[in-house]
C-alpha cells in the first residue's frame, strides 16, 4: 500500500487542510519541521531518550491470565496506562514539544476533552520551559476534575469554554482561534489524530511506537501474533498507533471501538462510523455526525474521550478500505468492563479504554479462543468520581 | 460612500423581516451584502457573530429559510450579495446543490473563511460554471508569491484578512501588511476589501486609506441587536456620511 498521507494531506479522499488561510503557512512550517526532525539523528535520540527514561517506556504488554479464566478470550493488554501521567498522549506531546522548540515557539496550546491531553500538553511545557494554555469545555471541566488540578499543578493556564456544547469540539475550536490570533509565537499541539494536514499524520507517527512496540512484544514475548487488534476510537489516536504496527500483517483483524453511548437518537451516541456521512470539521474531510441541514450534532458518551463528532480522516479511510472493522460500545457495557477488570486482574481503566475491553467483552463469544490484543490507552483515576456516580460504589 | 464596501449581516437575525429589512437598508449605503448562513461550529468568527449564528440555529432556520429570504432583498442593479459561511454547510451538501440555492436566491458570490487557497479548487470550478465567485483570501501571513497566485484571477473582490485574529477583534495594521495589501492591489484587478476589525468611520477610515473597500460585520450586528433597524440604519448612515466622497 502506498505511504499515505499524500502531499496534499490526503488519505484518499479524506483529510486536507480546511483552515483559515492565516494558519497555512504554519502548517506548512510545522511540516517542514517535521521532515526534519524525521531526518536528524539527534533529535530523534532526544525524542527516545526522553520516551524511555521520561515516560517510562517501552510499555509492558500483560497477559490478563484471571479475566482470559473467566472469559475465555485470550486476552493481552498494552499497557499505556503505565505511561507517565496515566496516558498514550504523552507519546504525541513529547514529539510536538520538541518540535515547538525546534520552530523557536516557546508557547504550546491543547484542546482538552477527558483531561488526558492537557495534562500530557502541560507535563511537557514544564519540562522543555515553555508556556502553556489548555482550552477546556466547561462541562469537561465539571466531568474530570483531577486532570484541572493536575494541569494548574503543572503550570499551565486551564480556559473554560462556554460556547457550543462546551465540550471537546469547542475546545478545539477556542484553540483554532487562539492559533489565528497567535501563529507566530505559538504551537497549537493538536492532541489526536484530527485536524489539518499534517497534524493526523504526524500524531499518528509520533503513536506509532504502541504499535511498534506491541508487535515486537506479542512475538518476543506472548508466542506469536495476536488474532484481534482492539483499540477505542475517538479522535483515535491510540487506535491509529496501534494499528500501525500491525497494518502490514493482513491475517490480523483490527477493530476501533466508537462510543455507543445510551442509545440510538442525535445526542446519545459518538458513533460517527455508523450514523455519521462525510463532510468537513476542524480541517479536514472525514465523518461526521450532522444533521441533514449539514450542522455539527450533539455526542454523548460516558467518557469524556470519545464525545467527538468528527474522527480522524485516516480512520475514514480505514473504513472505506475495510482494513479496520468499526463497532460500539455502550457507556453501560464500557462500564462493566472497567469493574471487571478493576476487580479480576487489579487495573483500573479510564473509562475511553474500557470501550475497547468492553467490546470485547460483550462479544466474547466472537472471540472464544481467540488471542485478542487491547491498548488499554489509559488509566482509570480521572474516572473515578463518574464510575461512583454510575455504579453506586 | 467612498470606496467597495460591503456590510456583513447574519441571515434570519434577529428574526427573517428585520434581517430583510436591514439588508434592504444596508444595499442603501454599501456596494455589496454578505449574508452569513450559520454554522454550529464558526471557527473564523468571534462571540459575537457565532451568538448571532446560534440563535437563528436555535429557532429551526435551515439554509434553505436563509435563502428563501434573501430572496425578498431588493438588490439595486450594479450591487450585490455574497454568501459567507463554512466548508461543510457547501461539501455536505454539494456544490452544485448549494450553487443551485445561491442562484435561485440572487447572490452571486461566496466567501468559505475555512477553506484556504490549496483547498480552492475543488469548490471554485463548480460555482464558476453556476456564475458564482468564490473570494480568494490575503492575510497577514501571505507571502508575495501567495498573493501572486491567488489575485491576479480573482473574481468580485479580494477579501483582506486584516489581522491575525477572528472576527470582532480590534483592527491594527502592521507596516508589513500595508505593504502587503499595496502589493496585492497592484496585482489585482477586482478590488482589494479590508474585513476583521473595522467598528466605525475611524477604522473605516483607516482601511480606505490603504485598501479599496472595507467590510464591517461584528459592529452592525450588535447595533442591529441593541437598536433595532432603525438603529442600524442611523448608524449606517453617520458613517456613510463620515466616508462621503
Amino acid at each position: 500500500m502506498k505511504k499515505l498521507p499524500d502531499e496534499r494531506g490526503y488519505f484518499g479522499e479524506y483529510g486536507g487542510k480546511f483552515v483559515p488561510e492565516t494558519l497555512i503557512n504554519a502548517l506548512e512550517e510545522l511540516e517542514r519541521a517535521y521532515r526534519a526532525f524525521q531526518k536528524s539523528r539527534d533529535m530523534k535520540n532526544e525524542l527516545k531518550n526522553l520516551l524511555i527514561n521520561y515516560a517510562g517506556r517501552p510499555t509492558p504488554v500483560y497477559f490478563a491470565a484471571n479475566l482470559s479464566r473467566k472469559t475465555g478470550v485470550e486476552i493481552f493488554l498494552k499497557r499505556e496506562d503505565l505511561l507517565h501521567t496515566g496516558a498514550h498522549k504523552l507519546n504525541n506531546t513529547i514529539g510536538q514539544g520538541l518540535l515547538s522548540r525546534f520552530m523557536s515557539k516557546r508557547r504550546l496550546i491543547a484542546e482538552t476533552g477527558a483531561g488526558q491531553h492537557g495534562v500530557a500538553t502541560a507535563t511537557v511545557a514544564a519540562l522543555l520551559g515553555m508556556e502553556c494554555t489548555v482550552y477546556m469545555g466547561s462541562v469537561d471541566i465539571e466531568r474530570q476534575a483531577p486532570n484541572v488540578a493536575r494541569m494548574k499543578l503543572l503550570g499551565a493556564e486551564v480556559i473554560p469554554v462556554e460556547s457550543g456544547s462546551r465540550t471537546l469540539k469547542d475546545a478545539i475550536n477556542a484553540a483554532l482561534r487562539d492559533w489565528v490570533k497567535n501563529v507566530r509565537t505559538t504551537h497549537y499541539c493538536l492532541g489526536s489524530v484530527v485536524g489539518p494536514h499534517p497534524f493526523p499524520m504526524m500524531v499518528r507517527d509520533f503513536q506509532s511506537v504502541i504499535g511498534k512496540e506491541a508487535h515486537a512484544q506479542m512475538r518476543k514475548q506472548w508466542g506469536g501474533d495476536p488474532d484481534f487488534v482492539v483499540a477505542c476510537v475517538g479522535g483515535g489516536s491510540n487506535a491509529a498507533g496501534i494499528f500501525s504496527g500491525f497494518l502490514h500483517l493482513t491475517k490480523i483483524k483490527l477493530i476501533g471501538v466508537e462510543a455507543g453511548g445510551y442509545g440510538n437518537a442525535p445526542g446519545e451516541h459518538s458513533a460517527r462510523m455508523r450514523k455519521g456521512r462525510r463532510g468537513i470539521l476542524h480541517g479536514c474531510i472525514t465523518y461526521l455526525l450532522q444533521s441533514d441541514d449539514c450542522q455539527v450534532l450533539p455526542v454523548h458518551s460516558v467518557s469524556a474521550g470519545l464525545d467527538y463528532p468528527a474522527v480522524g480522516p485516516e480512520h475514514a479511510f480505514f473504513k472505506d478500505n475495510e482494513i479496520v472493522e468499526y463497532v460500539r460500545c455502550s457507556d453501560k457495557e464500557a462500564l462493566e468492563a472497567c469493574l471487571m477488570l478493576s476487580k479480576l486482574e487489579g487495573i483500573i481503566p479510564a473509562l475511553e479504554s474500557s470501550h475497547a475491553l468492553g467490546y470485547v467483552l460483550s462479544k466474547r463469544k466472537k472471540f472464544k479462543g481467540a488471542r485478542v490484543l487491547v491498548n488499554l490507552s489509559g488509566r482509570g483515576d480521572k474516572d473515578m468520581d463518574i464510575i461512583r456516580k454510575e455504579t453506586r460504589i | 460612500m467612498k470606496g467597495y464596501n460591503g456590510l456583513y449581516l447574519m441571515g434570519n437575525f434577529p428574526d427573517p423581516e428585520a434581517f430583510v429589512e436591514a439588508s434592504n437598508a444596508g444595499l442603501a449605503f454599501f456596494d455589496f451584502l454578505e449574508v452569513g448562513v450559520p454554522f454550529s461550529d464558526p471557527v473564523a468568527d468571534g462571540p459575537v457573530i457565532e451568538r448571532a449564528a446560534g440563535k437563528v440555529l436555535a429557532k429551526g432556520y435551515r439554509a434553505e429559510d436563509i435563502f428563501a429570504s434573501i430572496e425578498k432583498i431588493a438588490c439595486p442593479p450594479g450591487k450585490k450579495i455574497y454568501i459567507m459561511t463554512y466548508a461543510n454547510q457547501v461539501f455536505a451538501r454539494g456544490n452544485g446543490a448549494f450553487a443551485t440555492m445561491m442562484k435561485r436566491s440572487g447572490a452571486s458570490g461566496i466567501i468559505l473563511p475555512d477553506v484556504p487557497s490549496v483547498e480552492r479548487a475543488r469548490f471554485e470550478n463548480d460555482f464558476a460554471r453556476y456564475g458564482i465567485d468564490l473570494v480568494r483570501f490575503i492575510t497577514p501571513e501571505s507571502t508575495h508569491e501567495q498573493i501572486q497566485n491567488a489575485v491576479p484571477g480573482a473574481r468580485g473582490f479580494v477579501y483582506c484578512i486584516s489581522i491575525r485574529g477572528i472576527t470582532g477583534s480590534a483592527l491594527v495594521l502592521d507596516a508589513e501588511t500595508k505593504r502587503k495589501i499595496v502589493y496585492a492591489r497592484k496585482y489585482s484587478s477586482a478590488p482589494v476589501v479590508l474585513g476583521f476589525g473595522i467598528r466605525d468611520a475611524h477604522s473605516a477610515r483607516i482601511a480606505l486609506e490603504h485598501a479599496d473597500g472595507f467590510i464591517m460585520g461584528t459592529r452592525a450586528i450588535e447595533k442591529l441587536e441593541s437598536d433595532g433597524v432603525s438603529g442600524l440604519q442611523g448608524f449606517l448612515k453617520e458613517i456613510a456620511m463620515a466616508l462621503a466622497e
